[in-house]
């Protein structure tokens, strides 16, 4: 597989006669084993953006290639975890990683796919807790379900919409750290596409960060991140490039939600 | 100890076994007051089990209640059956009576519930099985779901009730017809259920499992009929009482056995103290067929909570 690229993308539905305008003219190369997060303010479409890319809503406008092949509809050759709902209420947490596995249809035992779903269940720490069902779990580890499934998959690009948004702070840096490691434990890194409003969020995990706008429906700007792996909260926020970086894409942000304003108001 | 041996529940059944024991005024209730007096140990011995049973301190509490309502039904019945003898004799059979005739009738009680429920049985499995699958492949397309879902709302509120001469004149035997009439009494609400259920069913199952590239199949029997489990469930509960009633009215009508004949049959001859207690046994019948159903939906939507 390889890159990723958007080729002046739109995205728009029709609501009571008149045509709502959700991404507009979007051009992007994501590279293969890059970690993207994508940022925006509300209403700037990052979310409509991750869907078109997992295939369950396809452009109005222009097109998505994976590598040689346009897009049409959802793959598994890539992972998608959701902001709060990846999982199958009514199976264990083993069964949503099972469930998984058997749709991949590689000819490999229930054996194996039981032992590889121990595996990722020992990784993300829920080796003791398989059996239960989701609504016994807490939110957090809900998310490391979804996350070890994903993995366990082992599709060749993640797509992850807000996935720590509905999880508290400790949590948080707890899942952030995990996905860190997974991705960068595995043989061959993978793609990742990480939407997010937490600005810390994206500096700590990504290669590059794009910022959307709400304004333009489009992308506002790319900024890259070069700090060295393995990456600490605690030195990162010490550190002035990480505090000039963190302003510059606060202040973008802010910026946008004015302009914006700015055209509602002459609207 | 002293206030737990002397509560409502005590007291009352200490005094409604004694107002049992006291010779009454109709002919022959000194026959059977015994099995009034023995209906009322029956009671409290069932209670003091599950009190005894339980840890719950609100359910220990209802349960008393519970009991000291069915001794005061009781006592109220003997009162102005066998003791006072104000009531019409032959209508207004007393409590003892019907207990004599329930121990008598058991073998009759027996004979009849394996009759009822091999036509129950059949008629309702039945459109269970074809109800949940049609409505399943029909409310997953939306083309289809647009067209049937209106000729459900006007085939659906049709009391089953009404087909039952009918089916009784269009079909060879009273077997068959009786099972096309439970079928049908049970598939509407079971199939409009489902049909609804899966058309509403929760997009983001739908999401996630499109992502994860799941065949049709797999969507509408592993994520799909899953997810709608508890409308499915509330259907079948619907289609289950709808088909106990159509199958009682269908052997009233037609049938030379079951509950429902049992309690007409009797009732032609006027013997109502057996017209009574097959009303009970039939109470009691509906009431473990719906203990039975409730454990089946607490196994079956054990995810939830």
């Amino acid at each position: 597989m390889s890159k990723l690229h958007l080729d002046r993308v739109s995205f728009s539905y029709n609501q009571q006669d008149s045509l709502v305008q959700v991404l507009d003219d979007v051009t992007l190369t994501i590279n293969e084993g890059e970690f993207v997060s994508i940022i925006g303010p509300s209403g700037c479409g990052k979310s409509t953006l991750l869907s078109l890319l997992s295939g369950l809503n396809f452009p109005s406008d222009g097109r998505i290639v994976l590598g040689d092949k346009i897009l049409e509809g959802p793959g598994l050759e890539r992972g998608v975890v959701f902001q709060h709902y990846s999982l199958f209420p009514w199976m264990s947490a083993r069964k949503n990683i099972i469930f998984g596995l058997e749709q991949l249809k590689d000819g490999r035992s229930h054996k194996e796919l039981e032992a590889v779903t121990d595996k990722y269940l020992e990784l993300v720490g829920l080796g003791n807790v398989d059996k239960k069902y989701p609504s016994q779990l807490s939110g957090g580890m809900q998310q490391r379900v979804a996350i070890a499934r994903a993995f366990a998959m082992d599709s060749e690009m993640l797509l992850m919409d807000e996935p720590f948004s509905a999880v508290d702070a400790k949590n948080r840096s707890t899942l952030q750290e995990l996905l860190l490691e997974l991705w960068d434990g595995g043989e061959k890194k993978k793609t990742v596409v990480f939407v997010t409003h937490d600005v810390d969020e994206a500096i700590l995990l990504s290669d590059r960060i794009i910022v959307m706008s709400a304004a333009t429906k489009n992308v506002r700007e790319e900024v890259a991140v070069d700090f060295e792996r393995p990456r600490h909260r605690c030195t990162l926020s010490k550190c002035p490039k990480y505090i000039n970086l963190r302003n510059s894409l606060v202040q973008s942000l802010f910026d946008d939600i004015d302009t914006m304003d700015e055209v509602e108001s002459a609207v | 100890m002293l206030k737990r041996l002397f509560s409502i529940t005590n007291i009352m059944f200490a005094a409604v076994l004694a107002i049992s024991l006291i010779p009454g005024k109709r002919t022959g209730s000194q026959d059977v007051q015994i099995y009034t007096a023995g209906i009322l140990i029956f009671t409290y011995v069932v209670f003091l089990v599950n009190s005894m049973l339980c840890k719950d301190k609100v359910r220990k509490q209802s349960m008393a209640d519970i009991a000291a309502i069915v001794f005061g039904f009781i006592v109220f019945w003997d009162v102005i059956t066998a003791k006072l003898d104000i009531m019409e004799n032959m209508l207004f059979p007393m409590p003892g009576q019907i207990v004599a005739t329930f121990i008598a009738e058991i073998p009759a009680f027996i004979e009849g519930l394996v009759s009822s429920i091999k036509l129950l049985s059949v008629g309702y499995v039945l459109a269970l099985a074809l109800a949940v699958p049609l409505a399943l492949l029909i409310g997953w397309r939306t083309r289809l779901f647009r067209a049937v879902n209106p000729l459900t709302k006007v085939l659906g509120p049709i009391p089953p009730i009404v087909y039952i001469p009918y089916a009784i004149a269009l079909l060879p035997n009273f077997t068959s017809a009786s099972i096309f009439i439970i079928f049908i009494g049970a598939f509407w609400p079971i199939f409009i259920n489902t049909l609804n259920g899966t058309f509403n069913v929760d997009r983001k199952y739908i999401d996630t499992a499109k992502v994860l590239n799941v065949n049709e199949n797999t969507m509408l029997f592993r994520i799909i009929l899953p997810a709608i489990m508890p409308s499915i469930i509330s259907g079948a509960t619907i289609g289950l009482v709808l088909s106990f009633i159509l199958l009682t009215a269908a052997e009233m009508i037609g049938a030379s056995s079951g509950l429902g004949w049992y309690v007409k049959y009797f009732s032609d001859f006027a013997d109502y103290p057996k017209v009574v207690t097959g009303i009970i046994f039939i109470g009691i019948v509906v009431t473990g067929i719906t203990y039975f159903f409730d454990k089946i939906e607490k196994r079956l939507l054990i995810w939830k909570s």
